[in-house]
């Protein structure tokens, strides 16, 4: 049984870095009622603008790249996750402009529309930083490894599992415990209704979609130096984000968390027995379960189901 | 072709018209500067884009895992060449087979669901699939892929053909394609093929018309999936070799786009369209710039936000404005949708 505890440990890890993951395109499915499948190149992307940032060849003027490399990697560290997520969230707004069109209609346009924004983000980060793997330096007081009951365990995972329970938590204030947070879940409910008290409904979606993706720009940062940098890695992040929202039940935020939580210890524990196949252990739990309760875990009826 | 009125005909005038100018393809295709293979995999692709067309097109059902079912076909076009016999018919109909079932298993846990939860299973069975490709290494070859396939002679009985030539290999895809149009033809224009439109219109009312939805969305998965089967073991036998690469999301997507923009949601040819625009767009643009995928998916992306029907659609928007040429030009609306 004590064999188990580190896979459960890494397994625990996992489901919070998945969930970190599934966070912003659980807001997007739930809170717009549309499928963003560039949810992963916006995920790729933060992780490439952090490298951008935090890499020995910055794109900024000789002088200005000077003064900027002076400063200590931490705080490079720091500044860029913050400023990646806003660059990535800029490439958001591009997307949404266009994603409005797709309002009202069949939400399998928005699906289309996201894939084939999926393509393009995809191939301009091929084009820009080429297809080899990069990996993203952190601060050396992140990286390394301690041992604990003579196991060596990695420093950084920890620290990338505290920062998504801390994000998770923001989120999740910030749906349940501010007005914004109602007005969005009331956008959510009943458009017209919000739209006649006045609220400016297309901004709030506006909103919601660049939040949605600047959490997935922050999760390719925190993800990157375990997952590695390369332009593939969008869609193993995408895959994982959409099955645990199935998974968990579109619109519900603690189901997409469970969901999250169950997928990293299926993926875990199964590792411990079978390393070759744990992937294919979340694919299974998802027909399992989805066979037995339609809508996932806490699922609710909402428009997708048309 | 879908919302008009059906067309029983067995062999219609634009079918005789497409296999002849297919048949004269690898007498010029060379002097345009394209290479005499980009055929074969054009007429491969339309079949399986015509398979997959049977559910997005037909009865709308937005299918995102369907390469799992083209990269079954592959293999077991292979597996039943080396361990059942060196037959081209056993390993075809081998490949039709597991496509097949692989569809079965996949449309037990699917066929009673529609829309956005559709594509989601669809996309987890994909993924299950190409998992399996991957890892099952004795079977599979992994990501090696199963090497050494080879191109079976076409035995007819009274004679043999080799086909290990691409020039003959594309006259007996052509001849595998012409088969698989008119049966799509037929499908699609049956009584069958109106309740699967019905079903994409509305699948409520369809139930409650007396029909049984489920075993009709069961029955187009099988059908769809067994044919894009016989795809994947053709570009099994074209390609000499399967690999899972054919499985994954992206590929899968693939098929989608093609179809879409072609115009597989308003005309029976729009799959075939897109197939032909997409290969040599693929070769065309692919060779002039690297990042071709770029163009492709902006082109893609304006499409889906400003003529979802495709290339078939905005073509038959054009013939409908010549015809209304004086009168007052009437849009042409894309087609309702379940729901």
């Amino acid at each position: 049984m004590f064999d188990l505890l580190p896979h459960l440990l890494n397994g625990l890890v996992l489901g919070l870095l998945l969930a970190l993951i599934a966070l912003g395109f659980m807001l997007i499915i739930g809170l717009m009622e549309q499928i963003n499948l560039a949810h992963g190149s916006l995920f790729a992307l933060g992780a490439y603008f952090a490298l951008m940032l935090t890499g020995p060849k910055p794109p900024l003027p000789p002088d200005a790249a000077a003064f900027w490399l002076q400063i200590p990697l931490g705080w490079r560290y720091a500044l860029a996750l913050v400023i990646a997520p806003c660059l990535a969230g800029i490439v958001g707004i591009a997307v949404e402009v266009c994603m409005r069109r797709t309002y009202g209609k069949d939400p399998l346009y928005g699906l289309l529309l996201t894939f084939g924004v999926a393509l393009v983000l995809e191939e301009l980060i091929r084009l820009t930083w080429g297809t080899r793997d990069h990996v993203l330096p952190v601060p050396s007081g992140m990286s390394g490894a301690f041992i604990f009951q003579d196991l060596i365990w990695s420093t950084y995972r920890f620290y990338a599992a505290g920062m998504a329970a801390i994000v998770i938590g923001l989120v999740w204030l910030l749906i349940e415990k501010t007005p914004y947070g109602a007005m969005i879940k009331a956008g959510a409910h009943d458009s017209e209704m919000v739209r006649a008290l006045g609220v400016n409904l297309s901004k709030l979606r506006l909103g919601v979609f660049v939040l949605g993706t600047m959490l997935a720009a922050f999760a390719g940062i925190i993800v990157a130096p375990i997952w590695g940098i390369r332009p593939h890695m969008g869609v193993d992040a995408v895959v994982p984000a959409f099955l645990i929202i199935v998974l968990g039940g579109v619109g519900s935020f603690w189901g997409a968390v469970i969901a999250s939580l169950l997928v990293g210890l299926a993926v875990g524990v199964s590792g411990a027995y079978a390393s070759e196949w744990s992937l294919l252990s979340m694919y299974l739990l998802l027909v399992a379960i989805v066979s037995f309760r339609a809508r996932g875990l806490f699922g609710k009826k909402s428009m997708l189901e048309v | 072709m879908t919302g008009t009125a059906s067309d029983a005909r067995l062999i219609t005038p634009t079918m005789l018209g497409a296999w002849l100018v297919l048949a004269t393809v690898p007498l010029w295709i060379s002097t345009i500067g394209l290479y005499p293979y980009i055929g074969v995999e054009i007429l491969i692709w339309s079949i399986y884009a015509l398979a997959f067309n049977l559910l997005l097109g037909t009865s709308g059902l937005p299918s995102f895992g369907h390469g799992a079912f083209f990269g079954i076909g592959a293999y077991a076009f292979g597996l039943t060449q080396f361990n059942v016999a060196a037959n081209l018919w056993v390993a075809l109909a081998g490949a039709m087979l597991a496509g097949a079932l692989a569809g079965l298993l996949v449309g037990l846990f699917i066929a009673h669901r529609r829309g956005i939860y559709f594509a989601l299973l669809t996309i987890a069975f994909g993924q299950i699939f190409w998992t399996i490709s991957v890892k099952w290494h004795s079977v599979t070859g992994g990501e090696d892929g199963l090497l050494n396939i080879v191109r079976l002679p076409v035995n007819l009985g009274i004679a043999s053909f080799d086909i290990t030539d691409n020039e003959r290999l594309y006259y007996f895809v052509l001849a595998a394609f012409a088969v698989v149009v008119v049966l799509m033809w037929r499908l699609v224009n049956s009584p069958y093929g109106r309740i699967l439109s019905a079903i994409r219109q509305s699948e409520v009312r369809t139930a409650h018309l007396g029909y049984n939805v489920w075993a009709y969305k069961l029955s187009a998965i099988v059908i769809s999936a067994a044919f894009s089967g016989l795809a994947g073991g053709l570009f099994a036998m074209a390609q000499r070799s399967a690999f899972p690469d054919v499985m994954n999301l992206a590929q899968s997507g693939l098929v989608v786009m093609m179809t879409l923009v072609g115009g597989g949601l308003v005309s029976f040819w729009g799959p075939v369209i897109g197939v032909i625009v997409f290969l040599i767009a693929r070769d065309v643009i692919g060779a002039m710039t690297t990042g071709w995928m770029l163009y492709f998916g902006t082109m893609f992306v304006l499409l889906v936000l400003f003529r979802p029907e495709g290339i078939a659609g905005g073509f038959k928007l054009l013939v409908e404005r010549w015809k209304a040429r004086g009168t007052a030009p009437e849009a042409l609306s894309s087609e309702p949708r379940s729901g």
